[in-house]
């Protein structure tokens, strides 16, 4: 048996986690995987013709445009709306870290209780506000005097950074508040008495003790950003889409699954590749944090 | 000349006030420690003068400036935390660095002034390494040149030995008694460890519960302690209750009093105490021996509260005696028992 196997059979720690891993590995790799082949088989008729290994599903939607506009669109609203999550959610953990008491359980709850409604639920509550002139955010802005017309908010890209960013926002404030939270208050204090004034303290080391929270809420952000089709579709509306948008339509409305298929290997590579990166650029960031002796 | 000038200072969370009225000189270049047991509020008191905790009442002078209500980043006070706190994200120099950066001075100056830093605690060569390769003394070194790097006032030290080993411990003390002395910078130790107290300190303020009860050279706090707290915290000491009678103590005549008549707390070092035959001022019975090299200490049950403890010098081939012996206890020097009033000794 190969070392590493053996560490993994024997080492104590797979036994206990062979249910989970089992139930993942049946109801979630496996599917995941028939359903990607499909993207490189020829179907007729409902049936897989034998032996069409093929990558000319894969090759022709790597040719389109449309693709690449509905990628591009997807990244760079994932980005715009990841770094919004990150500044929200900052200050917000931070503020945890430095209340007590009720405050704090009030927080807390202010920042989990989002988690327990359906993001459909939420994602339709955003429709509500910013939908059209009748639109929560509109009237209110409206009866202000803030604006003499109604904004156009609904069916724009905003209206999805937006709802996408809200609906995030815990992935981003969870890890950033249990570093912050934990963290050596006696090294802002160093950093005071070697004359330095509260903003020097917080850039220089605050946030970068903080600096692996930041970035494994950043890779989780953009994953879900990246890869959520309810948001766009919703606040997006009929002629607005993003690659994962086309991978629920290619496959549940056109039932294209080939297509479908195709589109969501495409989606789902890049998203690990983007994840990498951010991964990576944080574990470079933070390198002094797994020097041992 | 004082250059530290703690004026009443007070403290309180809540109801709980941790610092009473404490007040404190301390003489330009002296080392001074604050010494007592965990809970005393020496931590409190060290971290007022850095500033870390604002004095609800009383004064903070430095060099005749008050500074009472400066924040920390506006005293020249150097602080060496307990566990160092030195900034895992930065390399050694770069940690050394950190308060010349802050005050903006040029990149040359930096460099020259990390180096010398850190020459002068015998680190020159790992400015590149990170705090955590670095071995407990190193990191205090760091920590001490981090601060010193800034030429400051007053150098405060909280615990610094705490997280060195026993053998380690020692040595630092020493290098770093040194390197103050080298340095000729105004210092404050806290200590709950009245032997590193005794061993780097010019003086010694020991504290409880909020209150300093007596600031003096630790061999003065040792022969000459204000109470019995005093007494038992450096050093051991017998505290007996006794009764004054014609300025002498009833139970051991040799001792000499100016006190009035009436209850009062006789203080007599274990090394104060001598096995002895016809003249015991007490007769008891062994119940503890123990022959250590230089000395025995023996613990003698003489019907007082608590036995009465002896640190006698040993001769070469010498057993102790055995427990159970019946033996006779005197006082050696009567001039060295200390009467203090009060009735309630132990």
């Amino acid at each position: 048996m190969h070392p590493v196997v053996r560490r993994v059979l024997h080492g104590g720690g797979f036994w206990p986690a062979f249910p989970a891993v089992a139930f993942l590995v049946v109801f979630l790799v496996l599917p995941m995987l028939t359903l990607l082949a499909f993207g490189f088989v020829t179907i007729e008729r409902g049936r897989i013709v034998g032996d069409t290994f093929t990558l000319q599903h894969l090759h022709s939607a790597l040719g389109d445009q449309l693709i690449w506009r509905l990628a591009w669109r997807s990244f760079y609203v994932a980005v715009i709306s990841t770094v919004l999550a990150l500044v929200l959610a900052y200050p917000v953990a931070y503020l945890f870290s430095q209340t007590g008491g009720i405050w704090r359980t009030l927080i807390l709850i202010a920042v989990i209780s989002p988690l327990l409604t359906s993001a459909l639920v939420r994602t339709y509550a955003w429709l509500v506000i910013l939908g059209g002139r009748r639109g929560l955010l509109n009237q209110t802005l409206l009866q202000l005097g803030l604006i003499d017309q109604p904004l156009r908010l609904l069916n724009t890209d905003w209206a999805v950074i937006i709802g996408m960013t809200q609906i995030h926002l815990p992935f981003m404030i969870l890890p950033l508040l249990a570093v912050l939270s934990g963290r050596d208050r006696r090294l802002e204090e160093a950093a005071r008495n070697l004359g330095a004034g509260r903003v020097r303290t917080f850039f220089t080391v605050v946030v970068p003790m903080s600096v692996p929270a930041i970035f494994a809420g950043l890779a989780l952000v953009f994953a879900v950003s990246y890869t959520n089709f309810i948001v766009p579709q919703l606040l997006g509306g009929g002629s607005y889409s993003t690659l994962a948008v086309q991978v629920y339509e290619q496959t549940v409305v056109v039932l294209d699954w080939t297509r479908g298929a195709v589109l969501a290997t495409i989606l789902l590579t890049s998203c690990f590749v983007f994840v990498y990166l951010i991964v990576a650029g944080g574990s470079r960031l933070s390198r002094w944090s797994e020097i041992r002796t | 000349m004082t250059h530290i000038h703690l004026e009443a200072i007070e403290k309180s969370y809540g109801q709980t006030k941790v610092l009473n009225d404490c007040s404190l000189e301390v003489a330009r270049g002296e080392v001074m420690t604050l010494l007592g047991p965990s809970g005393c509020g020496k931590t409190t008191l060290l971290r007022t003068l850095a500033g870390f905790v604002r004095q609800d009442h009383g004064r903070v002078v430095v060099g005749g400036v008050e500074i009472s209500h400066l924040d920390p980043n506006r005293r020249s006070v150097g602080y060496v935390f307990q566990n160092y706190a030195l900034f895992p994200h930065l390399s050694v120099a770069d940690n050394v660095a950190y308060g010349l950066k802050v005050r903006r001075r040029p990149a040359g100056e930096i460099r020259e002034r990390v180096a010398k830093a850190l020459q002068l605690v015998a680190l020159d060569g790992l400015g590149a390494r990170y705090p955590a390769q670095l071995s407990g003394g190193q990191q205090q070194r760091v920590a001490i040149a981090r601060v010193l790097v800034l030429e400051p006032e007053v150098l405060l030290l909280d615990e610094p030995f705490n997280a060195l080993d026993a053998k380690l411990r020692l040595t630092m003390q020493i290098e770093l008694r040194k390197l103050i002395d080298r340095v000729g910078i105004t210092s404050i130790f806290v200590t709950h460890d009245q032997s590193e107290a005794m061993m780097l300190s010019d003086k010694v303020a020991v504290m409880r519960a909020g209150r300093i009860e007596q600031v003096a050279a630790p061999l003065e706090i040792y022969d000459r302690p204000v109470n019995d707290y005093v007494a038992s915290f450096i050093g051991r000491a017998n505290v007996l209750s006794v009764e004054v009678r014609d300025g002498v103590v009833a139970s051991a005549p040799e001792v000499v009093t100016n006190r009035a008549d009436g209850p009062a707390r006789l203080i007599v070092r274990p090394e104060n105490l001598a096995i002895a035959g016809a003249d015991a001022c007490w007769s008891g019975r062994i119940l503890f021996a123990s022959a250590q090299g230089p000395s025995i200490e023996y613990e003698v049950e003489a019907g007082l509260p608590e036995p009465l403890r002896l640190v006698v010098p040993r001769q070469a081939g010498e057993a102790a005696l055995p427990a159970g012996s019946a033996v006779g206890v005197r006082i050696v020097d009567p001039g060295a028992c200390i009467v203090i009033g009060g009735g309630s000794g132990v």
